[in-house]
């Protein structure tokens, strides 16, 4: 083939090798090490002991390992039943006509998303806290009770972590259903209007499929983050009381790094990998993400 | 010349790729900075991490009077790195395993020390600090919590001495003894207090695992028990692992102990301000950490004592916390850096220098009847002589045995504990189901 042809077969290839080398550098080797790690014993030094699937076996069997699964499930209900929804309304909210202070709105609800993690976390202690919280002291104000062990209590100790992730991703999500809502034209509540469609139907029928593929993104997005939730137990909880708050990437940090058990980490990482991995590859085959009508 | 099929291509870019992938991996290796002849003399910069600010200043003005004696070998310079204790180990044993950029020295909080345990990480990368020590070795208040195998590889950096903190002032106001007698006592006392002012002589954590076990822990030690003998068995299901938390839960119930989700967070410090907890267990940089950082508006207020002995036996100080200080072994730097440990660490100078920088209390048994530290008073506790407490305490301490599975045992007893501490579970019930989560978690 003479040169001149050669090299114009060559050069896509040349352009976009860059992406190739880096994602297999940086993600395709990391998946491979990590799946090999899995089969090891490994403390981080020295050289990994093959054990083969001793590992996964372990693991499905370990009750700290099942009680973060049934936390990161509920973690994930939650997300996806209320985070989502109350940001849809929020963003309903934000969207009305006629609205003054909207930009103010918008950045207090965004507020939460730009907040040291551990600025969140300092405050809603105190927050939490039995004795001296202010969710105790609101109850008590409005209610004349307000004993609940926020953090102290299993079951309060999983509400407190949802309603600090409701706190902290709701106004995030609301931005991108705010976006979609801009873009459904004004014709269509006019027309439905005219049919005689009150609010909740013009919601219902107009807004909500219109909204789909945001809500697809927002849904699938929602669903795989939070199917890797860290932050807000560790930084809230650190996974107590007990393990009642624990979810699946606190208990490979755990597993990896205060326990030194590198393998057996790496085990749950592959293991969360495939279940996030399924788990988004459904959400988009039923929200349709990525598909044209 | 052939053509380029796409096979062809893409068969050359992975070698491409394997090249690049390889190179970095290679180059570790094959050593680096880490690598080269012994300092024995002369200018040298210890790379020292830590996660506390006052080794820092401890460690640095050590090695600047080292390095001003007119004897010294070494003309030093510490380059320190502070970060999370876990994430020093963590980035330790990284580099360890690159082979290149490990610290000199480093310092490894008791509760990460079980990391360096597991997988040979200690005896790889860590100094045998044996020989350092053995001409002080009987001297020594505590080498166990970071010995593996019966070798020292860090030197504890304080000796965490619990004691009783109390509010002199909400003591005299509520006539309570300060020289009570016993747990038992106090708790009846600390009983009725609650009942007609709601104030708390003490705390019990219900957050996470650590926290709900360190406070048992140090009582446990000081009722006589602990989680592992010398040998490393679990020794945790005992009648006095049972009392004690018996005991904890009792009082929980009867508002004698503060049931707080952090000891030592927001929570804690708003019981400590609004006079609702006026008594605590804890060690000697409590005073510091917790009460001076939190409540200095209470100076002069604060006292400390030994604590009340159990009724059934036991001591009259328990321990909590620690740090202690490696060397990392083969390294240019190694002698200098052990020079450094030794001369801060294992010398009355060193240990005064510590104390004053700090607040750390001496490591070195004989340093509790010396005069300069005898004569040491403590303004915010009201101008008290602190060793007239810390000597008896010191004489009179239990050991902790650490274990390279005390992380699983913690995570084993977090559960079943907080369950007896709010009343849900049995004691006895709490410490059988510990242990039987603990033998079956521990092969994992």
């Amino acid at each position: 083939m003479p040169s001149v042809a050669r090299r114009r077969t060559l050069a896509p290839y040349a352009f976009i090798s860059p992406f190739y080398l880096l994602y297999a550098l940086f993600l395709i080797t990391p998946i491979g090490i990590g799946g090999y790690l899995s089969l090891t014993d490994w403390a981080g030094l020295g050289t990994p002991l093959w054990v083969g699937l001793d590992n996964y076996t372990r693991l499905f069997g370990d009750a700290s390992f099942l009680s973060a699964v049934v936390n990161t499930v509920l973690y994930v209900l939650f997300s996806v039943c209320v985070v989502v929804p109350a940001a849809l309304l929020i963003a309903q909210g934000l969207n009305a006509r006629g609205l003054r202070g909207r930009d103010f709105f918008r950045l207090t609800f965004f507020i939460p998303v730009v907040l040291s993690p551990i600025i969140i976390a300092l405050v809603f202690t105190l927050f939490y806290d039995r004795e001296y919280g202010l969710f105790n002291a609101a109850l008590r104000g409005f209610f004349g009770w307000g004993g609940i062990d926020w953090l102290g209590e299993p079951s309060w100790a999983k509400v407190s972590v949802m309603l600090l992730v409701l706190w902290r991703w709701t106004g995030y999500l609301t931005i991108f259903f705010l976006a979609g809502l801009k873009n459904i034209p004004r014709e269509l509540y006019e027309a439905a209007a005219i049919d005689g469609a009150g609010r909740v139907r013009s919601f219902r029928n107009v807004t909500l499929p219109m909204l789909k593929p945001v809500t697809a993104f927002v849904a699938v997005t929602v669903m795989v983050g939070t199917a890797q939730i860290l932050e807000e137990p560790m930084l809230l909880t650190k996974g107590g009381p007990g393990e009642a708050t624990l979810s699946v990437a606190m208990f490979i940090y755990r597993e990896a790094f205060t326990r030194q058990q590198l393998g057996y980490a790496a085990a749950a990482g592959v293991v969360m990998f495939v279940i996030v991995f399924f788990i988004g590859r459904a959400a988009n085959a039923a929200f349709g993400v990525g598909r044209e009508k | 010349m052939s053509d380029v099929t796409r096979r062809t291509f893409l068969r050359r870019t992975g070698l491409i790729g394997g090249g690049l992938l390889a190179a970095p991996v290679l180059s570790a290796c094959g050593g680096g900075a880490d690598r080269g002849p012994a300092v024995t003399s002369g200018a040298v910069t210890i790379n020292f991490w830590t996660h506390d600010p006052g080794y820092v200043k401890t460690f640095t003005e050590s090695a600047k009077r080292l390095s001003d004696a007119p004897n010294g070998a070494f003309d030093y310079t510490v380059k320190a790195t502070q970060a999370d204790s876990e994430a020093l180990v963590t980035k330790m044993v990284s580099q360890g395993a690159a082979g290149t950029g490990t610290p000199d020295m480093i310092g490894i909080v008791i509760s990460v020390f079980p990391r360096v345990m597991t997988g040979g990480i200690g005896k790889q990368l860590l100094l045998d600090l044996d020989s350092l020590v053995a001409p002080v070795k009987d001297d020594l208040l505590r080498t166990s919590p970071y010995s593996i195998d019966g070798k020292l590889y860090a030197l504890e950096s304080d000796t965490c001495l619990s004691v009783m903190y109390y509010r002199e002032d909400e003591f005299k106001k509520n006539d309570i003894p300060e020289d009570v007698g016993t747990w038992e006592e106090l708790a009846e006392i600390g009983a009725r207090l609650h009942k007609k002012t709601g104030q708390s002589l003490g705390t019990v954590a219900t957050g996470d695992n650590t926290s709900i076990t360190n406070a048992f822990l140090q009582l446990l030690l000081q009722r006589g028990g602990g989680y592992f003998d010398q040998s490393g068995n679990l020794i945790l299901h005992s009648p006095e692992a049972v009392e004690v938390l018996d005991f904890m839960a009792k009082g929980v119930a009867s508002g004698f102990l503060l049931a707080l989700p952090d000891p030592y967070g927001a929570p804690n410090t708003a019981a400590l301000k609004n006079n609702k907890l006026i008594a605590a267990v804890m060690p000697n940089w409590y005073n510091v950490y917790g009460l001076q950082t939190n409540v200095p508006e209470q100076k002069g207020k604060w006292r400390i004592r030994t604590l009340p002995r159990f009724a059934g036996g036991g001591h009259i100080a328990s321990n909590l916390g620690g740090t202690g200080f490696a060397v990392l072994k083969d390294k240019p730097n190694t002698a200098a850096a052990t020079e450094l440990l030794k001369q801060t660490y294992l010398t009355k100078e060193g240990q005064l220098l510590r104390f004053q920088q700090g607040g750390f209390l001496p490591t070195l048994k004989s340093l509790y009847q010396d005069k300069d530290f005898l004569d040491v008073e403590d303004e915010y506790l009201g101008g008290q002589r602190l060793f007239d407490v810390y000597t008896p305490a010191s004489e009179d301490s239990p050991v902790f045995y650490q274990h390279s599975q005390l992380n699983v045992l913690i995570e084993a007893l977090g559960g079943p504990m907080l369950e007896a501490l709010q009343g849900k579970k049995k004691p006895a019930e709490a410490i059988k189901e510990a242990t039987a989560a603990y033998n079956s978690k521990k092969g994992n």
